[in-house]
């Protein structure tokens, strides 16, 4: 199937006004991207830096710190909504978020470890800077291994299976972390703590280029499979008569969750609640249809994840908030109203 | 070529304990309760632009921008500042942050940390170099301190000699006290006044049972103020089933300190480690 072909069946699938919905993402992703690269705790004339070119401390800071910090941002928005919105997909569930499958708790399980016993088990001048994604991204593929060992392939057992020992998994990583708490420094607790909570900070071209280019990868890859959920929303049997590969299906939504979900966590510690609250919206304002659905959570997210960035360094500057508190801040209360407008209707 | 010129940049540095003088000490931030301590020890506080919020002593330091927690820093907010010059404890964090500071090219200094009374003074010692502080200046303004060390140490001597047992509680979780292990802040200041810690058979702060406390049997508790302030009184805190059985408790030896006098390794800590020092050899 090439590409143009897809193209055909995309704009077949999606209606004229999700069409400009989706042109005022975009715009909306581009317009807080700007917002987000001139605005933050450290001032500088943005026309004046352009003009000049020059090497000095302005310059580095926009190119070297702030930029690749926006985009990991704006990258790990776009796969958290996107895993958020096909996980929903899969398992017929509005409350499936990408956490619930436990890649995120597999991840975070990696990277504590090397918060609390990491340097003396890795030689830190091999790895460097990538150690702690390194083995968040280790922690993350044991878990999708598990799950695919358990579900034989994530095989014909039906979804309910596989939320079973997502939930297995999650307790199962929640111990590890509980057991690196018991055993860590108060000052390795406090490293945990705050990582826990999510952070872009940090953020450096050579960190996140590998990432933003994987991400990229499996969106591309996860999109067209957008009618397959479509179908899929009729009941299993049903769409395996109308001749999709559901088994295949499954494969190709838990394996890129899992992939840009736990890049996503290994590079910015555990954002809550934009897996869920992000497709939830999106449906909202456009329609159901994943052919609009997902790359809409995909700009929605990205736009949302940077303004919170943002938020996060401007509110309290020159300190800095944890990005993760003000996405629960803003999510919890979102998905209260959402559980009462379920209840209502 | 620059690019492999940032990538060693990136490259984690081991540990940057140097004292060499600032080219510019005339705008500081600082990441450390110790180090500011020291600073408006040396009455150098005017040159300070920015502090972290384990730096809260003297009260004045409430007036200074704040960088966020020591561990948890932001590179941009402290940029923001302008500094010409960082100072930072070990623990300053997280990496990411320090390995961005240092690429741009600024003056980080992570000072090291011995938590000893000799320790306190070689930080005394490597802040004022590095702030460009003359030896005799420097000597002017540690004669008391030096007194009050010596007179510690003379007194830690003689307590050593009696087989004082101490057990530190950071805080109660729930009804278990965090209690300090070896390698902890704590461990270093029972050290200091010439005790013996109770709590010998693990590292680190940790949850310790009801039962291993009965065991410990400590002669004399100390809590910090900010571990007390669950508690009404002593009286109430040495009526928990933890502590209730032990010596100290039914013979009044619980002492309830401010945590960073105690267990900062500032200046303070050596006049609060005299004052213990003394309660212990009576």
């Amino acid at each position: 199937m090439s590409f143009f072909s897809l193209e055909q069946k995309w704009f077949k699938f999606v209606k004229s006004s999700q069409i400009k919905l989706l042109a005022f993402f975009l715009i909306a992703l581009i317009s807080i991207f700007f917002l987000s690269v001139t605005l933050g705790s450290f001032d500088f004339n943005l026309r004046d830096l352009l003009s000049r070119k020059s090497d000095s401390l302005d310059s580095i800071v926009l190119f070297e710190i702030r930029i690749p910090r926006v985009l990991l941002a704006a990258f790990v928005g776009a796969s958290l909504g996107i895993s958020g919105a096909s996980l929903q997909g899969l398992f017929r569930n509005p409350l499936a978020d990408p956490g619930l499958i436990g890649v995120s708790a597999g991840a975070a399980l990696g990277a504590s470890f090397v918060i609390v016993v990491g340097s003396s088990f890795f030689p830190e001048f091999i790895f460097g800077t990538f150690i702690l994604p390194f083995s968040a991204i280790i922690g993350a593929s044991f878990v999708i291994s598990l799950l695919y060992i358990f579900t034989q392939g994530f095989g014909y057992q039906g979804i309910t299976y596989m939320l079973l020992v997502g939930i297995a998994v999650n307790a199962f990583a929640s111990v590890g972390i509980g057991i690196l708490t018991y055993i860590s420094t108060d000052s390795e607790l406090r490293g945990l703590t705050f990582w826990t909570m999510g952070s872009f900070g940090g953020s450096s071209w050579q960190l996140i280029m590998p990432a933003l280019i994987i991400i990229s990868l499996t969106v591309l890859w996860l999109i067209p499979s957008s009618r397959k959920l479509d179908l899929l929303q009729l009941g299993e049997p049903e769409a395996y008569r109308l001749g999709v590969d559901v088994r295949r299906l499954k494969f190709k939504v838990i394996i890129s969750s899992a992939v840009i979900v736990g890049l996503s966590v290994s590079l910015s510690g555990m954002i809550g609640f934009v897996g869920l609250v992000v497709p939830h919206l999106v449906r909202l304002l456009g329609g159901v249809n994943h052919n609009y659905l997902l790359p809409g959570s995909a700009l929605l997210g990205a736009s949302l994840m940077m303004g919170a960035d943002l938020l996060s360094r401007i509110l309290i500057q020159p300190a800095e908030l944890p990005v993760g508190l003000i996405t629960s801040a803003i999510g919890a209360p979102f998905f209260l109203w959402l559980i009462f407008r379920i209840r209502k209707s | 070529m620059r690019k492999i010129y940032i990538f060693f940049l990136l490259l984690p540095f081991s540990i940057w304990s140097a004292c060499d003088k600032s080219n510019d000490p005339s705008r500081v931030v600082i990441a450390g309760g110790s180090i500011t301590e020291i600073v408006y020890f040396l009455e150098y506080e005017d040159k300070l632009v920015g502090i972290d919020v384990t730096s809260n002593f003297p009260e004045e330091t409430s007036e200074i921008p704040s960088i966020g927690y020591v561990r948890a820093l932001s590179t941009e907010g402290i940029l923001s500042l302008k500094p010409s010059l960082i100072l930072g404890e070990e623990d300053m964090g997280p990496p990411l942050v320090i390995n961005q500071l240092k690429l741009t090219g600024m003056d980080l200094k992570i000072i090291n940390e011995d938590r000893s009374a000799q320790g306190i003074l070689e930080k005394i010692e490597c802040v004022s170099k590095i702030l460009g502080i003359t030896t005799q200046e420097r000597l002017n303004k540690i004669k008391n301190l030096t007194r009050d060390i010596n007179l510690l140490q003379s007194i830690a001597k003689k307590n050593e000699d009696k087989d004082i047992r101490i057990m530190l509680i950071l805080n109660m979780q729930g009804t278990s006290p965090i209690v300090a292990g070896q390698n902890t802040s704590g461990d270093g200041f029972i050290k200091m006044v010439g005790g013996k810690n109770v709590a010998s058979n693990f590292e680190g702060w940790k949850p310790i049972s009801s039962e291993s406390i009965i065991a410990y049997d400590p002669h004399f508790i100390i809590i910090t103020e900010r571990g007390m302030s669950s508690f009404s009184d002593i009286e109430s805190l040495s009526n928990t089933t933890a502590l209730k059985f032990t010596n100290a408790a039914q013979l009044g030896k619980i002492y309830s300190e401010d945590g960073m006098a105690m267990l900062g390794f500032g200046v303070r800590t050596i006049k609060t480690a005299l004052n213990f020092a003394e309660i212990f050899s009576k």
